[in-house]
């Protein structure tokens, strides 16, 4: 009963969802005409010349069948196609998106790794100095804007050691499953995957180094002192597994900053995920583009939510008791 | 002003000093006699402080680009900031382009005038021409092209046979002869026409239903065959090896997508890419003068900046008003501190200065006080003691600037302006929004002014002048002011170049004095190369150095601008 009822809420959430997808970027200013003739060829165009182009592509038609369009298009994967780019969004998306999951799951695991290694190390040392340069590096980093970062990581890295790539996601006249092409894709993956795994980890470190602290701090740990175990047992096997809790779904809830992340990293690195896909079409209003683009996003969030509500149960047994 | 009479002496010396030294044989090649009434102003060569001599071949260039070029049809590509890609898959009846005062026999062997009012043209095609698929070019095809540009859906080019000039019938009169009839004269076919509408393969392009969604890769007779390409990622091209012009000294070209410009810098400068076919900001002349990988170039991209404002509201439609605002900019400030002074200032108007159609000597002057008087005149006083003028009524106002936040250069122009207009008293604020919002407003109508960039498209081609009249906002002003839409009626009335060529003066006089813009600057067209990989550019106006021709052999130079193989002397 409890998996049916968090189903029925996440089919709700999408539906609800998939609607703000088609309405919002229709609210917002501009049309896609302009990005595709340019603004000075459509101000010299008469009003049947816009009007026509506009029936060409789709946007003429009233609202309630374009969203009926778009609606029925989800469920056959046909999002029609992409006003600038010229071909079918589904093409679009399934192209890039293996680059974009391939950026976040390094990235998520980079930072989860760093962040909580960091995170526990900090707990251990609590209020010594490895605790106090650990936190004060990590968060400065964090802080950094994550454009700026990568801006520095390219000059680094790129123009000035020459070392590292500065753009795409593979090497172009590779292919795969030749060795130089995962050399040329694993080259290309450092520096976005730091940047984007860099803010992602402070945050990881705080919540793992608070998790750690309020484990350590426990009855059951000092009762276990008390039995005379040793540290490193109570360290790893009472107070690391149960503070792994609040880490494990903050990890998960931080897949979508990771989207989030993802759209300007990609721009800067010019990687062809998804990320610089949704600046493009943001940019020119690609209506179909960005639904194709939501959609994709939206089911990629809430899938991670109901896995993660799903499993939770497996990782804490007191809630599979509450439930 | 000063800066440009210095130019113009330093060109004067050079080519003097090319006529008494070996390179004057080169020079004399690709000197531009149809550059339009006298030199251009914007002289072509290199910033580098030396000259190096690299390959004038190369197997396999990669260029970063940066503007959307999907899937490269004429459908897909709106826009000058990346036309010449398309162009080097396809090809047009004359060439190398429609902003010189003469087009150059390219698939059309003879473009002729064949009635006496210019209403009637024929093109006589070149035979022997092949299609990147092997099959051979044909006069169909041409008629196919312009009917489709005519007829079919509309798309950037559209313009140029279905608005000015209005062609209303293409047919085969020969084996290989198109005529083309059009209602009223068009003694500027071979000259802004022709060199403009790409040619298409009939047999690619007649079944195809929506040609915004053309799936496999454009077929043309360019040097240049699209072999592979992802949209927005990365386009190959190899050498056409039956293209009718000779082989093309590159053989092969991948065009990668780099839409940040550090990252796109930061990929020439570590080698990762050989060219970076966007304007080289001018803060990085200086730091890359001296790089001894890395060569700058300086070429007519005829390109400009402007600031408009909107029309469409009846406070603009005021003559005197205009005339009154344009006193107060000043251009010259501009060039200096956004620019760095890597611009020429457009106190010279509309259109390009380097523009071959160009009147000589136009100059919209910098007069503060005349520009307070004018707009005492028209009403334009402070009524309620707050420092800043009222309009005629009392009525306060704040007007706005908008500019998009992805242009920080325009930003601070509008910065500027601001504080330009306040000393006459005008008062303004900046408005930053994102790009598609930007254009959302300026096309609704919904500002006061905007400042953004004109494309060559825009300020070089003369006809391209006229049709902005067909524009709702700048066909207000026809409406209000009897005195342009005379000028107006004149242009379209000429049936000789010369006699267009003088409406057109007639216009541009009258356009600068009333302007329905104010420019605010040309960019200096600055491009940047690795010159060990490929140092064989050439300046094409209108494309900077990243254009076909660059890759052509001698003989498809022809009326390219010049070569950039000699240094500039500032």
């Amino acid at each position: 009963m409890y998996y049916l009822r968090t189903v029925l809420q996440y089919a709700l959430t999408l539906m609800v969802a998939l609607a703000v997808n088609f309405f919002l970027p229709r609210l917002a200013p501009g049309n896609p005409i302009n990005s595709l003739l340019g603004a000075d060829v459509v101000e010299t165009m008469t009003a049947e010349q816009v009007a026509q182009v506009a029936a060409e592509l789709g946007i003429h038609d009233p609202l309630y069948l374009q969203f009926w369009n778009y609606l029925t298009g989800i469920f056959s994967t046909d999002f029609g196609n992409s006003i600038l780019l010229g071909m079918p969004v589904w093409d679009a998306l399934m192209q890039r998106l293996p680059w974009t999951l391939l950026l976040m799951g390094v990235a998520l695991l980079f930072s989860t790794l760093i962040g909580t290694v960091l995170g526990v190390l900090s707990a251990w040392k609590r209020g010594e100095i490895t605790d106090i340069v650990t936190m004060g590096g990590v968060l400065f980093i964090g802080s950094l804007p994550p454009f700026w970062l990568a801006m520095m990581l390219i000059i680094l890295f790129s123009t000035t050691l020459g070392w590292l790539p500065s753009f795409g996601a593979y090497q172009l006249g590779t292919s795969f499953p030749r060795p130089d092409w995962f050399l040329g894709v694993g080259k290309r993956l450092i520096m976005p995957a730091l940047a984007l795994g860099v803010v992602q980890a402070a945050s990881v470190l705080l919540i793992s180094r608070a998790s750690m602290m309020a484990a350590l701090d426990q009855d059951y740990i000092m009762f276990a002192r008390a039995k005379g175990v040793s540290e490193r047992v109570i360290f790893f096997k009472h107070a690391f597994r149960n503070a792994l809790l609040p880490l494990y779904t903050h990890v998960m809830m931080g897949l979508g900053s990771l989207v989030g992340g993802a759209l300007v990293i990609e721009s800067v690195f010019a990687y062809p995920g998804l990320g610089s896909l949704v600046v493009m079409g943001v940019n020119s209003r690609d209506y179909p583009l960005l639904q194709g683009l939501f959609v994709i996003a939206t089911i990629s969030i809430i899938l991670a939510n109901l896995v993660t509500d799903i499993f939770y149960p497996l990782v804490d047994p007191r809630t599979r008791r509450a439930r | 002003m000063h800066r440009t009479m210095v130019r113009a002496a330093c060109a004067s010396a050079l080519a003097l000093c090319l006529v008494a030294s070996p390179l004057a044989h080169d020079a004399s090649l690709h000197a531009n006699p149809e550059a339009g009434n006298g030199s251009p102003h914007t002289a072509a060569g290199l910033l580098s402080a030396v000259n190096n001599d690299g390959p004038k071949s190369a197997d396999h260039l990669r260029i970063g680009i940066w503007n959307t070029a999907a899937n490269i049809t004429t459908y897909t590509i709106g826009n000058s900031w990346n036309d010449w890609v398309l162009y080097l898959a396809l090809d047009k009846l004359l060439e190398p382009s429609p902003y010189l005062s003469k087009g150059r026999s390219w698939l059309a062997t003879e473009v002729v005038q064949v009635s006496e009012d210019a209403r009637v043209w024929e093109a006589e095609i070149r035979q022997g021409v092949k299609w990147h698929d092997g099959t051979e070019l044909t006069a169909e095809d041409v008629v196919f092209t312009y009917n489709l540009y005519l007829n079919g859906p509309a798309n950037r080019w559209t313009h140029h046979v279905s608005d000015v000039p209005r062609i209303e019938l293409i047919e085969q009169v020969g084996p290989n002869r198109v005529r083309f009839t059009a209602p009223r004269p068009m003694p500027n076919f071979d000259l802004v026409t022709a060199p403009e509408m790409p040619i298409l393969q009939k047999k690619q392009w007649e079944g195809i239903e929506d040609p915004r969604t053309l799936e496999e890769p454009v077929i043309g007779t360019g040097p240049y065959k699209l072999v592979d390409f992802k949209a927005d990622e990365y386009y190959h091209f190899v050498a056409h090896e039956e293209f009718w012009g000779g082989a093309p000294l590159v053989k092969e070209l991948t065009l990668v997508m780099i839409k940040d410009p550090q990252t796109m810098f930061s990929a020439l400068k570590s080698g990762e890419i050989d060219g970076a076919a966007r304007a080289l900001p001018p803060e990085l002349v200086e730091e890359w003068k001296n790089d001894p990988a890395i060569e700058i170039a300086q070429a007519p991209s005829l390109w400009g900046t402007w600031m408009n404002m909107n029309l469409n509201d009846p406070i603009f439609n005021n003559r005197d008003l205009r005339y009154a605002l344009s006193l107060a900019i000043d251009a010259d400030e501009m060039v200096e501190r956004v620019m760095l002074g890597r611009a020429q200032s457009g106190k010279h108007g509309w259109p390009h200065l380097d523009s071959t159609w160009t009147k000589p000597g136009m100059e919209v002057p910098y007069d503060e006080a005349l520009a307070k008087t004018g707009l005492d005149a028209v009403g334009f006083v402070d009524k309620d003691g707050d420092g800043f003028r009222d309009l005629p009524d009392g009525t306060p106002f704040d007007w706005r600037i908008v500019v998009s936040t992805n242009q920080p250069l325009y930003v601070r122009a509008a910065e500027i302006m601001v504080e330009q207009l306040a000393t006459v008293g005008v008062k303004t604020h900046v408005e930053a929004v994102d790009a598609a919002t930007f254009n959302s407003l300026t096309t609704d109508g919904n500002y006061e002014f905007s400042i953004s960039e004109i494309t060559p498209h825009g300020l070089a081609d003369q006809d391209q002048y006229v049709q902005f009249y067909s524009g709702a906002q700048m066909k207000a002003l026809l409406e209000s002011e009897p005195e342009r839409k005379a000028l107006y009626d004149t242009w379209w009335e000429a049936d000789t170049r010369d006699a267009r060529l003088e409406a057109s003066f007639a216009l541009q006089e009258y356009e600068n004095k009333y302007p329905s813009r104010f420019m605010l600057w040309y960019p200096d067209g600055l491009f940047a190369y690795r010159w060990q990989s490929y140092d064989n550019y050439v300046s094409s106006f209108g494309y900077g150095i990243y254009n076909k021709y660059s890759f052509l052999p001698e003989a498809g130079r022809i009326g390219t601008s010049d070569s950039i193989d000699h240094l500039i002397e500032e």
